[in-house]
């Protein structure tokens, strides 16, 4: 029977009020010029201001409990948040990285002073989280990590190197899969543990990575013999690999792996609108569709996750299609805006396509590249 | 997921399993038509399941019959199921009286319709969207065009010129009705049949040895067949958002229309990135009569051109979407409300 489970989920009239409300805010911050919109906003546009704003208005944190500042709301209610602010290119990033992975991962293994402490703030827009999984000779091969956690008395000695840490120059701390023991043999996936790391701690140095746009979000973070406190080893020693997983599972098919681009469509969409010569309809008309397909398995997923199940080849099938239409996206719109005479063509709209285009390549990277989620893909059909 | 679990699903899955194995599209196509497949399930009652009990069908739920669909297009179904359940819907809707038989759908273009599985219906039901008509007519009273078939049960062109129709009836069902019940029914039919061929490609690649090693271990086979497999499961997305839309508003099939377009649209397109990559595993063998892949390929090359190809139907939806605000079409995307309420 059928091989692929994505179940069709309609929309629901309470998560469409909270739409609405986004919609407004996103609407007045742009409006009131406190940002200009961007693609791939969730990775590099960062805006603390901003984030606290979001915060105030208690769109960070829905997922966990008010007890820690959270929302007590559900996954779906952020999944709306994430679509919206997608959608508008705010400047999201700031924030992003420790709302969707890193606070559900202390709610689940933090301990209660932790909880009480981090959770509130970020939650408020005021802390920020870096992944520490990439390193120099660990890229798509993660389970090659060197950067090692040595136990000493009361805590953990960190030594080594982290690399692609976006956000990391902003961020409070970093929550890093380091080598606690040694591999078994051939067996690299056993000794690996996930660590916080508070990156105000001494030995703790980050150094800004410039891209080709001349942005610098992401950094280099070397570790030269930092202590941390015990407590901040995150659920089982020696169960980091499998805690990646299937964090790396839950991260692949939010809307960030569909929408990163789609400013760009709307910007276009404003400028185009009764415009449109007809030999482009076909061309939107396919977009648009493309769009709505990944959307219902994207908003499928979700749905998954909230009732409990974690679909790792569905989660990989909508990041490898979501990347590759991300990315088509920004070429469609290119030729779609031949329709305009170039008089007409806005410098806003310039300046948003060519951000989108200098920031394509690591969409099909970021969070495992193609090739990995092809692999994963494979694994599933039985071929390896 | 289309849902393939109620009676009508299960029944039709007994028969196909029971009765269309994999040998029988090969002898249909070799002129034995295996009339007891079709026997069984009009004996079952299948063909009637969206035909109102009034008219001596059953009022089945549209996702029941969905289920049904898919299972025939898995088995790459000889006989006219899907076209009998469309045909016998459309003389629903006019309160025509259900002939017995296997019957095939058209909308009527001039004096001319495309007609799938011309050869083997003996009646069609034809929409006349200029006229808001529906009329039967006897097979044998049309003349038959005689262009090369994509596949057995591709369309064929049929003359109604000197034809009178058996019956006619004015309907209330607008042609954007229409549209989306066929467009649905086709997207069901293209996300098994690719499915299936998914698991064909998977299978010979996994059975099949070169270098010393089956070609499943071969990255770049693993990779061709992970895309393909992407296509497949966004193909059964589009199909059963499709399909539940539809199943929500059975009472105005016409607000189903938007979500079957864009069915139409991603299948439509997908049938490239999935017949490639299936023929390429395959090497010459996927080229032969005698290996069961064509089935489906030639199948899905003739689906996609069902009430006009996947071009056409981009084209359309996109020059409503390039009217349409901005606000409106992220509505559409993200809610499936393709227009203002």
């Amino acid at each position: 029977m059928q091989r692929f489970n994505f179940p069709v989920v309609q929309p629901d009239p309470a998560l469409e009020e909270l739409r609405a409300e986004l919609q407004v805010f996103l609407k007045e911050e742009r409006e009131a010029g406190n940002f200009r919109p961007e693609p791939e906003c969730w990775m590099a546009s960062s805006d603390t201001d901003f984030s606290k704003k979001m915060g105030k208005r208690g769109w960070i944190g829905l997922t966990w409990s008010s007890q820690y500042g959270g929302h007590d709301k559900t996954a779906l209610e952020r999944y709306i948040v994430t679509e919206e602010t997608l959608r508008a290119g705010a400047p999201v990033g700031a924030h992003w990285i420790a709302d969707r992975q890193h606070a559900p991962m202390l709610v689940e293994h933090g301990t209660e002073e932790q909880k009480l402490d981090i959770l509130p703030r970020i939650a408020a827009g005021e802390c920020y989280f870096a992944i520490g999984l990439s390193e120099p000779g660990a890229g798509s091969d993660l389970a090659n990590v060197k950067t090692n956690a040595e136990k000493v008395e009361g805590g953990w000695k960190v030594n080594g190197q982290k690399v692609w840490s976006s956000g990391a120059h902003i961020s409070h701390y970093m929550v890093a899969i380091l080598r606690t023991s040694p591999a078994d043999g051939r067996n690299r996936h056993v000794g690996l543990s996930q660590i916080m790391i508070d990156l105000s701690l001494p030995g703790v140095t980050i150094k800004p990575i410039t891209d080709l746009s001349g942005d610098a979000h992401f950094n280099e973070v070397y570790f030269e013999d930092v202590i941390v406190p015990d407590d901040c080893l995150l659920g089982e020693e020696g169960g980091g690999w499998k805690q990646v997983t299937g964090e790396l599972a839950m991260e692949r098919s939010g809307p960030e792996r569909f929408l990163s681009s789609y400013i760009t469509l709307e910007t276009a969409l404003h400028q185009l609108k009764g415009k449109l010569g007809s030999d482009s309809h076909g061309r939107l008309g396919k977009l648009i569709a493309n769009l709505r397909t990944l959307r219902g398995m994207s908003w499928g997923i979700a749905n998954l996750l909230h009732q409990g199940v974690s679909p790792e080849t569905e989660a990989a099938l909508v990041k490898d299609l979501g990347n590759r239409l991300e990315n088509d996206l920004t070429l469609q719109v290119r030729a779609l805006l031949n329709d305009l005479p170039a008089e007409e063509l806005s410098d806003e709209m310039r300046r948003i396509l060519n951000i989108g285009i200098l920031r394509s390549p690591p969409n099909t990277l970021r969070g495992g590249t193609t090739e990995v989620m092809r692999g994963i893909t494979a694994r599933q059909l039985g071929l390896r | 997921m289309i849902n393939t679990e109620g009676m009508v699903a299960e029944t039709a899955a007994k028969i196909y399993t029971d009765l269309c194995g994999r040998e029988v599209p090969h002898e249909a196509e070799a002129g034995q038509y295996p009339q007891g497949l079709w026997n069984a399930l009009a004996e079952n009652g299948l063909p009637l399941a969206w035909v109102s009990e009034d008219n001596g069908g059953f009022g089945a739920d549209y996702d029941e019959v969905f289920g049904a669909v898919w299972v025939s297009a898995e088995a790459a179904s000889p006989v006219p199921f899907a076209e009998t359940l469309i045909a016998n819907w459309l003389l629903d809707h006019a309160g025509i009286a259900i002939p017995d038989g296997a019957s095939s759908f058209a909308l009527l273009d001039g004096q001319s319709a495309s007609v799938p599985f011309a050869s083997v219906a003996d009646h069609v039901a034809i929409y006349d969207s200029g006229q808001n008509e529906i009329a039967l007519y006897k097979t044998a009273d049309t003349t038959t065009g005689d262009a090369q078939a994509l596949s057995p049960d591709a369309d064929n062109r049929l003359d109604f010129s000197n034809a009178t129709p058996v019956a006619s009836a004015a309907t209330n069902l607008s042609r954007r009705a229409v549209e989306a019940l066929i467009l649905t029914v086709r997207a069901v039919q293209m996300a098994a049949a690719i499915e299936a061929a998914l698991n064909l490609s998977i299978a010979y690649v996994s059975d099949r040895e070169q270098f010393g090693r089956p070609l499943s271990k071969f990255q770049a086979i693993q990779h061709q067949l992970a895309v393909a497999a992407s296509e497949s499961a966004a193909a059964t997305m589009a199909a059963t958002q499709a399909a539940s839309v539809l199943a929500q508003n059975a009472d105005d099939p016409e607000k189903a229309w938007h979500e079957a377009v864009v069915a139409k649209v991603q299948i439509g397109h997908s049938v490239e990135a999935v017949t490639v990559p299936f023929h390429q595993v395959h090497g010459a063998m996927g080229y032969t009569q005698e290996y069961d892949l064509h089935h489906y390929t030639r199948r899905l090359w003739a689906w996609r051109d069902t009430l006009g190809n996947e071009h056409h139907w981009s084209k359309l939806l996109g020059a409503e979407l390039a009217v349409t605000s901005p606000d409106q079409i992220w509505k559409g995307v993200t809610t499936g409300a393709w227009i203002a309420s």
